[in-house]
């Protein structure tokens, strides 16, 4: 089955990769993309790239009231990309809410986004990995 | 630029009020408040700047009319959650430059009819569509500043039982009682580690001050002694985050302040009280630090101990805050500008600060994906 990426700028839908940006000027990168790089203001330096899909949680919360439409509970996170230096908002799947913690390693992966009409619609999610916590 | 004053300030109480309790009829009440207390008619107000998000197209204009403003110069200003205080900037910007001498300014919202579970930015907004709400950026806020800085979930929670402490000597807050600290420790969970008495609650509200030059003042007939002067109104907007640093660095508070600062001419520590935007328990902690009237990390154990308590060294949101007071977005700017004329007038019985000279008020607006938020005000007024 195929799945259509909720937000094809910044999320290929098959074999789940993130969309950034590299700055051609000061080398850092973004996401996501940004015209405008973020760190040395370069205008039009910034090619796309594909990000590590290796992170680890920076921060959580465990979400129990929501508008209608997100159904609760769910746990979103910040999660650092290391390799990249990049910082990317997401939910957090394959762990309880009384499990999840700062530190723990996860992986990207897609989940199915509820909000949307196609149930083939897919948005990023990290997800609890075996790897040891740094 | 000249000097503008605030000649007198209106408010309805805030709430949820039924539904036939319009937008229009709110900001309508407000600004006849406000209008009465600075003896102002219809035809000495030469212009009206209104601030709201979910009025709907030219809101002002609508009140505008019911108010016998109809044909005068009205604006509407949409910051996300400091609309109301922008609003007052643009007024404090066309009357410092000499172009009117008395200005109405409203902050108005009517939420309960149309906002369910929370605000959420703009549904594009990426951050937006993978299910963020303000309350979970609070959440994560909460949880990396407990982690970083020693902080407790006490603490945190304290914030909310000093600001509906302060609530009990406000008329004008929608909710006027005590909370112990169990109860908000032991409230229901919205967004880990925060609880429902840990969110400011949607509400429905207005609020409008007179701004006037000196001019306009001795028009209106209001002493000088009772128009506390508007010393500065900051604004910045947010900026594009780029690697792993701090979320609870706060730079865009620290800018925010250091333009009041600035514009007004003080240091932070000339600041006597201020009105904070606590939209969240935590939020008032890290904003204050970010401001740079307390020390980093150390706003929980602060505010545990009684420092930003009425009686303590510096008072913070004697109002209730937006915890208390309720927070109808729109109209939230513009009840800390009245909460502020009326502690600089020694009007403010039941919640007085002592020998208020300095008051700041700080609104934080909206958010978009990748930045540390939209828009910060910050105002400062004196005696």
């Amino acid at each position: 089955m195929t799945s259509t990426s909720f937000r094809p700028d910044v999320f290929a839908a098959d074999s789940p990769t993130l969309l950034g940006s590299r700055c051609t000027a000061c080398g850092r990168k973004a996401f996501p993309h940004r015209e405008v790089c973020p760190t040395c203001g370069a205008l039009d330096a910034a090619e796309t790239v594909e990000l590590s899909k290796d992170g680890r949680i920076y921060s959580f919360t465990v979400v129990r009231q929501a508008p209608p439409g997100l159904e609760t509970p769910y746990v979103l996170g910040y999660v650092d990309l290391p390799a990249d230096e990049v910082r990317v908002m997401s939910r957090i799947e394959g762990v309880t809410p009384e499990d999840v913690a700062i530190g723990q390693s996860v992986t990207l992966t897609a989940r199915r986004d509820e909000r949307a009409e196609d149930e083939d619609t897919v948005m990023f999610a990290f997800a609890r990995t075996d790897q040891e916590d740094r | 630029m000249q000097a503008v004053h605030v000649a007198g300030a209106g408010m309805i109480r805030f709430g949820k009020y039924p539904v036939d309790v319009t937008l229009e009829k709110m900001g309508e009440q407000a600004a006849r408040e406000a209008m009465r207390s600075a003896n102002a008619t219809p035809a000495e107000i030469e212009a009206v700047y209104v601030g709201h998000v979910f009025g709907g197209p030219v809101a002002g204009q609508r009140i505008g009319a019911r108010l016998g403003l109809a044909g005068k110069p009205v604006t509407n200003h949409e910051n996300y959650c400091s609309s109301g205080a922008t609003a007052l900037r643009e007024a404090w910007i066309a009357i410092g430059a000499g172009i009117y001498d008395v200005a109405l300014v409203l902050g108005v919202e009517k939420m309960t009819d149309r906002v369910k579970g929370g605000v959420q930015p703009d549904k594009d907004d990426l951050d937006a569509a993978v299910g963020f709400i303000f309350a979970a950026g609070h959440g994560l806020s909460a949880r990396r500043y407990m982690e970083d800085y020693g902080a407790t979930r006490e603490q945190i929670a304290m914030v909310a039982v000093k600001n509906h402490q302060h609530s009990t000597g406000n008329p004008y807050a929608q909710y006027q009682h005590e909370v112990s600290l169990d109860q908000v420790l032991n409230a229901r969970p919205i967004a880990e580690p925060l609880g429902l008495y840990d969110c400011s609650p949607i509400s429905d509200g207005a609020a409008a001050v007179i701004v006037a030059s000196e001019a306009g003042l001795r028009r209106l007939g209001v002493e000088r002694a009772m128009a506390p002067r508007v010393d500065g109104c900051g604004l910045v907007s947010g900026t594009v985050q780029a690697g792993l640093g701090d979320v609870n660095e706060e730079d865009v508070s620290w800018r925010a302040g250091q333009e009041a600062y600035r514009l007004a001419g003080i240091e932070p520590s000339d600041v006597d009280f201020v009105e904070m935007h606590d939209c969240f328990t935590i939020a008032e902690i890290v904003r204050l630090e970010g401001l740079g009237v307390l020390p980093k990390g150390q706003g929980g154990a602060l505010t545990a101990a009684g420092h930003t308590s009425l009686g303590g060294e510096l008072p913070v949101n004697a109002s209730g805050g937006l915890l208390s007071r309720g927070h109808p977005v729109g109209a939230t700017g513009a009840a800390q500008i009245c909460e502020l004329y009326w502690q600089l007038t020694g009007q403010a019985a039941g919640r007085q600060v002592e020998d208020a000279k300095v008051g700041l008020a700080y609104c934080k607006g909206g958010s978009v994906s990748g930045t540390d938020g939209a828009s910060v005000t910050t105002i400062v007024m004196s005696r």
